[in-house]
């Protein structure tokens, strides 16, 4: 391991649509590591970027078989794991919803009504095929993955404590605990509740930035896979777990689940924390005591 | 692995008092040497004319909010632009590095604030932070450094960049 300096350093930059914040006692170019792993991600894995692996499998996939980064196979294979581990409540597939709203733009002009997860062949390592025509987004994941990628950079650099945040998805590493606050969700420019965590991940899901009326009705960009419904209500949900992909992803299926994902959670070691409306604490589920028990407020 | 997940109620007044989170990454010193190490910058700021201000907003559809614009000239070619944008919970100081072929370097964020409130659009509440935040009148929540939360969109640093981008076709390249 290199010796260095303990500087504390921090740096923030615009990747995956939107702030990333890298802070570690290291170097510049500790941190550069860092962001270069998250600017990956954001060209293999974006929507918009025509030449991303994504873009590739929307247009390609259901015609020809289409050879992906092992970093997107990654995410591809843990989505899947999620798919089918929630009964379809997480599905990366429900894009073609998010582009009916306009959430996302139209990938292609053959633009297809249906399909699920179940339509997404991994058989072949690093090589994806769909059984139809179908609209993939890694959005609901890919901003975890992109954080656990950063901290491992920074871990290969012999950077031993820092934190990741990604727009509000963050992995703290090291000895050292942090404080994290949480947005309320009617109001996300105040905070709600404070989280002490230590060698964890977090990542918080809401709709608070980003509802909007479609057809007279509020529609948010988190969807039920089973439903193509989206969830309406002004609720946030953070869960914590060892990895941010995993934390990422449970997000999303305890919005639309709530206690009915006590197990999943237990599984993945997580812990999860539901605020309602007026930003209190309505559910907490914390995997080390295994129980529903609430609280343990400080 | 132990995790600590442990909930801290805040305190009522920190849901009531008007406060911003902020986060000063960067000076402009800092900042220039994040983007272009070891290099040297001879201040060449712009002044925008009416016309030249009209055709940047046409090339890129953004609007133009200053006539001003921080630039410096980099040893070797390249330049290294300070600007600011405002969306409805931040205001934003950031750096763009742009490379001698005007392409975009490096993009870092210098200064983020976001308010607990609806000041952010206040000429005012925006005066306080120039010439740094460390003497401000206004409350910043010094202990909130890590904010979990939904997603905040860069679209305004995006959109920012795509502004910078005409600036130099159009008032620093030739």
């Amino acid at each position: 391991m290199k010796s260095r300096s303990s500087i504390e350093i921090r740096r923030c930059r615009p990747l995956l649509g939107t702030f990333v914040d890298i802070a570690c006692k290291g170097s510049p170019s500790d941190i550069g590591c860092a962001f270069a792993a998250i600017g990956k991600v954001h060209r293999l894995m974006s929507f918009h970027d025509p030449t991303s692996d994504v873009a590739r499998m929307n247009r390609n996939a259901a015609r020809r078989s289409v050879k992906v980064h092992p970093w997107t196979w990654d995410v591809l294979k843990c989505a899947q794991e999620f798919s089918r581990k929630s009964d379809g409540v997480f599905d990366i597939t429900m894009a073609r919803q998010l582009v009916k709203w306009d959430y996302l733009p139209r990938p292609n002009k053959r633009f297809c009504g249906d399909g699920s997860w179940r339509d997404i062949i991994l058989d072949d390592k690093y090589v994806v095929r769909f059984r139809r025509p179908l609209v993939v987004d890694l959005g609901g994941i890919a901003k975890g993955y992109a954080v656990d990628r950063a901290v491992e950079a920074l871990k290969d650099n012999g950077i031993t404590a820092g934190i990741v945040n990604a727009g509000g998805d963050l992995r703290i590493f090291g000895s050292v605990s942090h404080l994290v606050h949480v947005r309320h969700p009617a109001e996300p420019a105040r905070v709600a509740v404070a989280v002490r965590l230590r060698e964890r991940a977090m990542a918080t899901s809401g709709i608070y930035f980003r509802r909007r009326k479609f057809g007279g009705k509020h529609v948010g960009p988190l969807l039920d896979g089973r439903t193509s419904q989206s969830g309406r209500e002004l609720i946030s949900v953070s869960v914590a777990a060892a990895e941010c992909m995993v934390a990422d992803a449970l997000t999303k299926i305890v919005f639309t689940l709530r206690e009915k994902a006590a197990d999943l959670l237990a599984q993945y070691g997580a812990d999860a924390l539901l605020l309602e409306r007026d930003g209190a604490p309505s559910w907490i589920f914390d995997s080390l005591c295994d129980t529903r028990v609430p609280t343990r407020f400080a | 692995m132990k995790s600590e997940f442990v909930f801290i109620a805040l305190p009522a007044c920190a849901l009531i008092a008007p406060s911003a989170f902020a986060v000063q990454y960067l000076t402009v010193e800092q900042a220039q040497r994040a983007i272009f190490p070891g290099k040297t910058f001879t201040a060449a700021p712009v002044k925008l004319t009416s016309v030249q201000r009209k055709a940047i907003e046409q090339a890129s559809g953004v609007r133009v909010l200053h006539d001003e614009q921080q630039v410096w000239r980099v040893s070797g070619g390249g330049w290294f632009i300070v600007d600011e944008v405002v969306g409805k919970h931040e205001y934003i100081t950031y750096a763009a590095g742009l490379a001698a072929d005007g392409s975009v370097k490096q993009i870092e964020i210098m200064d983020y604030r976001e308010t607990y409130g609806g000041q952010i659009r206040d000429q005012k509440w925006r005066a306080q932070f120039v010439g740094k935040t460390s003497k401000s009148t206004l409350k910043l929540d010094s202990d909130i450094k890590n904010i979990s939360g939904a997603t905040l969109s860069c679209r305004h640093i995006t959109d920012g960049v795509k502004r910078l981008l005409a600036f130099y076709e159009i008032a620093i390249k030739h």
